[in-house]
Order: C-alpha cells, then structure tokens, then sequence
C-alpha cells in the first residue's frame, strides 16, 4: 500500500498529465454506464428520485418478455448483418477498382466523392436522403418514372424500409471502410502478385489467393468497426423513419430511445444495457479472434 | 501492373465508367441539396428533379434567418464555437492522456483507466447520452455550453491516433533527454510535443469534423435552443405545423459546407488520419 | 500550467452558463412553432404593462422532442416556469411525472371567465386536478381544394358517397392540370399511434359517433355496427379505395402536411391553426374550403369536430411559480386571447375582433358550423394511452396487409380490445 502510494507520488507529473482525460472519462464515460445500469434497477416512476424504488431484474423481465423488443431486435441483428455485408463488399469493391493501375488519372477525385459523405454532417445526409426516397415527391422514383421502370417504396413499406435506411447509410459509412482497404491495399507485397504471374496463375487466382490473405487486418477491422456501428444505428432512423413503416425500422437504440422519451426510464436502461453486453460480447469475440490470426 | 501491361483499352473504359457512375451516385444528394435551396418548395414538389434551379431564388435565407425563436446566426455561431473550443479541449486533454498512459503504462490505475475508457467508447453512444442529462443535471451543467463542450472533448479516433503516435516514439529520444537532464514535463514540452506536432494537427482536424456533425448530445444537455448547433437547429426544422422543405434544404446546406469545404482543403491528413486512427483501434 | 488553465476556463464557464439568466423572466415550452413564438411576444408585451420588468421567453420544440424535454426537466427539477400544449399531452406529462400543478385557484380568481363551460373544465381536469387553464378551443373541419372542384364540376362533399366520388375525380382526372397522375383524394397520416386514431376520431365525431374505441363506461365500441360501418369505410380508404398516398401508412404531420401544401390531396383536415398559414399566399393562397365532416351513411347530421383544448399548466417545480400563475390567469384576459386569434388562430373568449380575418377563419372564430366535442377518454380512462396504443398497432397491421373482408378483422379487432381491457382494468 505504502510501497504504491510512493511510486504514485514519484510519478505524480504523470497522473497531473492523465488527470483531465481521467476526469473526462469517469464523469462522462463510466458515471452514465453505472447510473444508467442502476436505473435499469429501479421503478421508472422513481428512478429520478433522491430515494429510487429498487425492482430486481422486473425492468430486464419486462422487455425480453415484450414481444415489440424482441422483434426489435431481431430486426437490429438482420439489418446488422445486411449492413456489415453490403458496406465491406461495396467498399472492398471499390477499393480494389481504385487500387487498380486501370484508373490512375481522376483517382483523388473518386476517392474524395466517395469519403465526403463520412465527414458530412449525418443528421444533413440523411434529411437529403429522407426526401430523395419520397415516394410523392423524390427524386429517385422521379427518375425511376422518367425510364418507365416501377416505383420504389422507399421508406413507406414494411419491406423496402430497411434497405432504404442501408443504402442512405452505406453513402455515409462506405468510405470510411473503403479508406481502410485501401491503406492495406497499398501495403501489401506486390511482389507476390509478379511472382504468381510469372508462374502463370490468372487475375482471380492472383486476387483470391494472393491479395485477398493479406487483406486479412483491413477486413477484421472493418467487421468489428462495422458490427459496432450498425447494431448502434440511430441517427438515420430519427431522421428518416421513426421507427416506421409498422415498426419495420424500430431498431433497438431508438426503441430504447422513446421509451426514455416517454419517462420509461426503467425498461429503456433495461434495454440499453442488454444492447450494450451484445455489443461488448460481439467486440470481445473479435477481437480474440483478430488477435489469434494476428498471433498465427 | 501486370493488367496495365496488357493495355487493354476496353477494361480501362469499363473501370472509368464504373467509378464514375459510382461518384456522381455518390455526389448527386449533394447536388440535389444544393439546387433544392434554390428552389421554392412549391417547384420542388412539382418537379423533383432539375439539374438547375429554374430561378434562383434566395428569398428563404430571409425565411430561416430565425428558427424556432432563434436567429441563424447564433445556431453558426455555436457551431463553431462549441466545435472549436471542444477540439482545442479535447486535443489537449487527449494529448496528454494518452502520452501519460503510454509512456508509464504499468503505472498504477492506469491500465484501469484505458480500460474503461475501452468499454465506454463501446457504450451504445445514443443511449450513453440519455444518462449523461442526469450526469450534467447533477453537475448543475444542464444547458451550459461547458456541459456540451466538455462531453465532446473525448472521442475514440483521437485517442488511438495519439496513442499509436507515442508508442512509436523511439526510447532512445527520451533516454537521451533524461540523461541530458531533463525534467519530465520538459521531456514532454520540449521533446515530445514538437514531435507531435503534424499528429496534433490531424487529431485536431478530424475532431472539429467529427464535432461538427454532433446533434444528440447537444440536443440532450440544452435546455433551450439559445445553445443548438446546425445539424440540432436542422432536426427541429420538422414540426407539427408542416415542414418548411426548400429551408431544410438551406439550412443542410449551411450545415454541410464549413466542412466539406475544410476537408477538400486537408483530405489528404483526413483519409490519413482516420484510416490510421481505425486500423490501431 | 495548460491544464490548470484549460481546468480554470472549464469552472468558469460551468459557472457561467449555470447562472440564472433574470429572476424576472418566466419561460413557456410550446410546439406551436414561428406563430406560437409571435403569439407569446405579443402577450408579453401585453403583460409587461402591468408587470413591468417581467418577460415571457417561449421555445417552440417539435412535439415528440417536447414531450421527452418536459418529462426530463419536470422529473429532475429543471422545469420550465409554463407548459403549453394540448390537454391530453399534458396528461400524459401527468402521468409520467405527477407534478403538474393544480391551477384550480389560480382560476377561482379569474373573475372575467363567463365564456368557458363546464365542458371546458371537464376537459382540463384529470384525476381531480385542474391540469391547465383553456385557451384555446381546437376546431377542426373539413377542408377540400376549391379550384379541383371546379375542375372536376363537383360541390363541397355532404355526404361520404359524395366524398367517395370527388376523391375518385381528384385521383383520376387531373384536377391540377399537370398532365401527371400524381394526385389523391385524402391527404391522411397514420404512422403514430395518435396520428391515425386522430384521423378515425375526425371521421366519427364527424359523423356524430361520440366516442372512437371505449364510451365512458368502458365498453369497447369498436364492432357496434354504425361505429363498426365507419370503421370499415375509413379502412379502405388507406386501402383498397386507393384515395391516399400509398406511403401515407408511414406519414405523420410533416409529411401530411406536405402532401396537401405541395398541392397531392385534395381533401384533409383543417384545424383552425392551420388556416393562417393556408390562406397565405407561399402555401395554398387559400385556395381551399372548410366545412363539416362527410356525413356517413346512416349519420344523421354531419358537424366541424371540437378536438379538445389547449391549454397553460404550471409545474410544481417551475422557478417562478406565483409569477407563472399569474401570467396563466392573464392568458385569458381579452387582450392575450386577441393575439392567440391573431396568431395562431384560436381562442376561448366570444368577445374578439373577428372582422379582420379571412372568411375560412372566421368560419372556426365565429364558431358557426354545428360543433360535437370529443369525449376526452384520457380523463375518464387511465389506462387509456396504452389500449389506444394497441388500438393503432392492430388497425396498422391491418393496413398493412389488408384483409379481404374487413367484417371478422374488425370482430377479432374488437375481441382483442375488450380483452386487453379487462387486463388493464385489472392492473
């Protein structure tokens, strides 16, 4: 004890340095876990009170056995994957068009077009996107009418809403994952491409079995950034569907969302911290398995 | 290359034409945003889509120069104010954080401390905001532009690109320097610091890009609109009383080019950056 | 020394931005968005003169926001000095919070009050407390594009086979003259649970049917044969009538209102607050006329529909409270009830000047259609919200995937009311 409080003391220029962002993250990172986990304990009636009435696990009881939270997240773990797929294909598609000697005039300016929706505001985004899908008055069945080709439904169907919300937010996302590979592209050993031509292996030989192993680190970071972004996905339903058409859209975070809006502060705590284990379960078994291909 | 070499003038067209297409999908809303300020909500429900404006019409920059009670002007100014200050903030209290923690890793409470910090980035980030009212509540900083500023002064991407900086710092600089004398704090002031300059400036580009484009949080902490920023001022566009189209699309576009301007000009240390940032985390 | 620095600038604005702004201030949180902001600039003004010194600041937020914005503040004593809204929002504000304050006194003193009912009380009251003070009086018509009629050679609908007919017309034969079918009849929402039941409300009350789901009783009306025969004329108009927007099943307000300002529907609500924005000329340009509900077949009288009442409430935590009360009283004086018409278009007093407005708000001013009010199920039901909620989430499965005889679906509908019922009576 004495012996740590000494060592502290010796290096207390140290925790001056660290003090501010330790200040930081316990008032604002750890404080609002932990609160947020004692709500979830606690009669939403009272949570806010100086004297909350504690309920065991009644708030966790209530939502897995709501049929509406179960089917939400459901919902949330297809669009997850739907979304982790179409972005790390769509972005290793393009990154690997971009990386090619075929495209090396105007390369800065693909790039540039496609990374400057990761840096546009979302909320700006998808307010374009909201009205770009609009079954009356958008563009996209504008021009779908001009070539003769049937409606989109857009945002106003069960089944066409989600894939709505992917593709606004794979505009969003895509480049920054397309960055990704397309930093791992640049490093790789190119001198293995030569040697697997020389020995005669054809374009989809040399691609699969040469490049795409060592795209292993780029692909792994894509994933876990990928998972952990779309199980969160808020911002785009807020903006472009509320949770709707009939819940089609009711993912999770936003769900958890308006409960707190309603004061159903219990159940809606509940719930962020049932998404929050998913999200860390999912991200620890990643990054064990990163760590295991990066130890192998 | 090896395809290059066999110029193959048909699969160069293809590729051009492929990326092309795949840019302009890209670049269209943009587009659209633009023209659609331009254009008086009646023309835009008429007629979706138009290359140009059929007049340009710039009366609603009048029409929105006050939103929900709020002149324009203030929703810009807190933009940039909370935004900048937040960078300065959090690119010094990021800095020092994390050199601390990578220089004495083993120090005690430390690893504790990069821990949580670990799990709290993974906290499903809009449901982190809810208990933050409470937090801000009890630290009497609901609706302070302090509340707002301070929440936002931390970020995952500037602490890993600092992080991964330090780590590469060759012990031999800083035996040096100890053995030159130096104290701590000038090791750090006038050893690491200058070295970190190029990082701290990259760290601090994609903060104020990544602040800019923060709505929830701030929404959550104010308690009026007198502390909204533009992303926040544009989501409460939308009332019960119909939704002002042409000004939606305005006031995107006042939210949209501050950065994409600032970007265009650094894309470069962006791309760079938050490619580098990513691949530590 | 920097962080010391940054750490002294951080206290310093913590404290900065913490400060009251004025003592003297009292600030109302309203959804009524730029002509609720005049509104209330005008009446503190007006309130000014017998106050001098105090101001009435008031924020306009989208409604959902004001909901989760009101339960946060009032729940953790950060509340507004008023609230404004309509009064089964403020029930449910209640409900989550249970610090409204009871404004019973504050009116026992109003001496000049003559013209709110028992009615009017009747709807501010909840659970034996006076939640809001009546300001103004939601009326509610129905609205129908004047120069579609014309084109299409119809009159103002009476009747719902009328109704039925002109919005065939409307969807068909190209009462715009764009040379585009890109026209419907009805300009509807339904996405929320208040959005949809709020139109099914327009079409009964409408039709003098005095209650939506449960009478005050308690029993569930859904499949009593005359709500019943509504019912299923109001269903198909979301469906197989094809008089809507097909999105309209994910349309609230915004998105209704943009399909009739963007000039799509032909016929919709109009609600007296919405009328000023209408007769301008960047919207409709009053291109429109208001009239009762369609009657229904076998209604014996069709009527403008009361939707209830907006009110003033004062929290219990409110910062300024006796000052709030008084400006809540004050809201009904002759001179704030004149800018409430003026600006939003509604009031509660008989005694105003009327003559300057235009002839559709007159109609709802001078209050000159036959006029049925809701029913209020909120004040009479608790667990009201919830089984209205299930209610939305039944009738919007059904729109979803329309059945082909809407008779069993509003039979297992009603069956499904009735048992939830019974286990929220039991709760």
């Amino acid at each position: 004890m004495i012996e740590t409080l000494d060592v502290v003391w010796r290096h207390r220029i140290f925790y001056l340095f660290v003090l501010p962002f330790a200040v930081l993250t316990i008032l604002f990172g750890l404080w609002p876990i932990l609160l947020s986990i004692q709500v979830s304990f606690t009669a939403s009636a009272t949570a806010l009170r100086p004297n909350p009435t504690y309920v065991g696990f009644a708030n966790y009881l209530v939502v897995l056995s709501d049929p509406a939270f179960l089917a939400s997240l459901t919902k949330t773990f297809l669009y997850t994957a739907l979304s982790v797929v179409a972005n790390l294909a769509f972005a290793l598609g393009v990154a690997v068009l971009l990386d090619s000697a075929l495209l090396t005039r105007g390369n800065l300016f693909f790039r540039l077009a496609i990374f400057l929706p990761v840096v546009t505001p979302d909320v700006a985004g998808y307010v374009v996107w909201r009205w770009l899908f609009d079954r009356s008055f958008g563009a996209i069945n504008a021009m779908l009418e001009m070539i003769g080709a049937p409606a989109f439904a857009g945002l106003t169907s069960a089944r066409t809403a989600m894939a709505s919300l992917l593709i606004a937010e794979l505009w969003h996302h895509a480049g920054f994952y397309m960055i990704i590979f397309l930093a791992n592209l640049s490093m790789r050993d190119k001198a293995l491409e030569e040697a697997a031509h020389v020995d005669g292996a054809t374009a989809w030989q040399r691609w699969r079995y040469v490049i795409l192993p060592q795209l292993k680190p780029a692909l792994i970071i894509n994933t876990v950034y990928a998972l952990i972004q779309f199980l969160k996905t808020f911002t785009v339903v807020v903006v472009m569907t509320k949770g709707g058409p009939n819940e089609a859209t009711n993912f999770v975070s936003y769900y958890a969302y308006q409960l707190f809006d309603q004061g159903r502060y219990g159940e809606a705590t509940a719930m962020a911290t049932i998404l929050f284990a998913i999200v860390i379960l999912i991200s620890l078994t990643f990054y064990r398995i990163a760590d295991r291909e990066v130890a192998a | 290359m090896s395809i290059a070499r066999g110029d193959n003038r048909a699969l160069q067209i293809a590729a051009y034409a492929l990326a092309g297409t795949i840019s302009l999908a890209f670049l269209y809303p943009y587009w659209w945003m633009l023209v659609s300020a331009f254009r008086a909500t009646k023309a835009i429900m008429a007629a979706p889509i138009r290359l140009w404006p059929e007049t340009l019409d710039f009366s609603i920059f009048a029409e929105i120069a006050q939103i929900g009670g709020v002149p324009l002007w203030r929703y810009i100014a807190n933009s940039f104010a909370i935004t900048g200050l937040s960078t300065v903030l959090g690119v010094t209290i990021t800095a020092l954080g994390a050199y601390a923690l990578t220089r004495m890793p083993k120090l005690p409470g430390f690893a504790t401390l990069r821990t949580v910090f670990l799990v709290a980035i993974m906290y499903p980030y809009m449901l982190l905001v809810i208990p933050v009212y409470l937090v801000m509540y009890k630290l009497g900083l609901l609706g302070s532009y302090a509340g707002i500023i301070l929440f936002l002064a931390l970020g995952p991407i500037q602490f890993f690109l600092f992080e991964q900086f330090f780590r590469k710092i060759p012990a031999e600089v800083i035996e040096a320097a100890i053995i030159d004398g130096a104290s701590e704090a000038q090791i750090l002031f006038r050893v690491i610091l200058p070295m970190a300059a190029p990082v701290t400036a990259t760290v601090a580009l994609i903060t104020f890009l990544l602040n800019w484009a923060q709505w929830f949080p701030i929404m959550v902490i104010s308690k009026t609109p007198d502390t909204y920023t533009l992303p926040v001022a544009l989501l409460a566009m939308n009332t019960e009383l119909g939704a002002n189209f042409q000004g939606i699309m305005a006031l995107a576009v006042i939210t949209t080019l501050p950065v994409a301007v600032l970007f265009l000009l650094a894309q470069k240390r962006v791309m760079e950056g938050m490619a580098a940032g990513a691949v530590k985390g | 020394m920097a962080i010391l620095r940054t750490l002294l600038g951080a206290a310093a604005m913590a404290v900065a931005g913490t400060l009251p702004l004025q003592a003297q201030q009292l600030t109302v949180w309203h959804d009524l968005g730029d002509n609720g902001i005049k509104w209330f600039e005008a009446m503190s003004a007006e309130f000014a003169k017998s106050k001098p010194g105090v101001t009435v600041k008031s924020l306009s937020f989208p409604t959902d926001q004001w909901f989760g914005r009101v339960i946060g503040a009032l729940n953790t004593d950060t509340a507004p000095d008023l609230i404004y809204n309509n009064y089964e929002r403020v029930i449910r504000i209640q409900d989550q919070t249970g610090k409204v304050s009871d404004m019973k006194d504050v009116l026992a003193k109003v001496t000049d009050k003559g013209f709110l009912g028992e009615d009017d009380i009747k709807v501010a009251t909840y659970k034996g407390k006076q939640i809001i003070i009546p300001i103004q009086r939601v009326q509610m018509g129905f609205g129908v594009r004047k120069s579609w009629l014309d084109k299409v050679g119809e009159k103002f609908p009476e009747t719902w086979d009328d109704a039925k007919r002109v919005a065939n017309k409307f969807r068909d034969s190209d009462p715009d003259g764009n040379g585009k079918a890109d026209t419907f009849g009805f300009g509807l929402q339904a996405a929320k649970p208040r959005d949809l039941i709020h139109m099914l409300d327009l079409f009964l009350f409408g039709s003098g049917i005095r209650n939506t789901l449960i009478d005050p009783a308690g029993t569930i009306m859904v499949d009593e044969p005359a709500h019943a025969a509504v019912l299923e004329e109001f269903l198909k108009t979301y469906t197989s009538y094809k008089f809507v927007a097909p999105d309209t099943i994910n349309h609230s307000f915004p998105e209704m209102y943009q399909g009739i300002e963007g000039g799509r529907a032909g016929m919709f609500r109009v609600g007296d607050w919405n009328v000023k924005k209408w007769d301008g000329e960047k919207v409709l340009g009053g291109d429109f006329l208001v009239g009762p509900w369609p009657k229904m077949p076998g209604a014996a009288q069709n009527y403008v529909v009361i939707g209830g009442m907006r009110g003033v409430g004062v929290p219990e935590n409110a910062p300024n409270k006796a000052l709030a009360q008084e400006f809540a009283a004050f809201m009904l004086s002759k001179a704030a009830q004149q800018a409430s018409l003026e600006n939003v278009g509604a009031a509660v007093r008989k005694d105003l000047d009327v003559a300057a407005l235009s002839p559709r708000s007159q109609y709802f001013a001078k209050a000159e259609a036959r006029l049925i009010a809701y029913d209020f199920p909120e004040s009479i039901h608790t667990f009201y919200p919830e089984l209205e909620a299930a209610y939305h989430k039944k009738l919007m499965s059904g729109i979803a995937n329309p059945p082909a005889d809407w008779k069993p679906f509003i039979t297992e509908t009603a069956k499904e009311m009735r048992d939830l019922a019974a286990k929220l009576k039991a709760k």
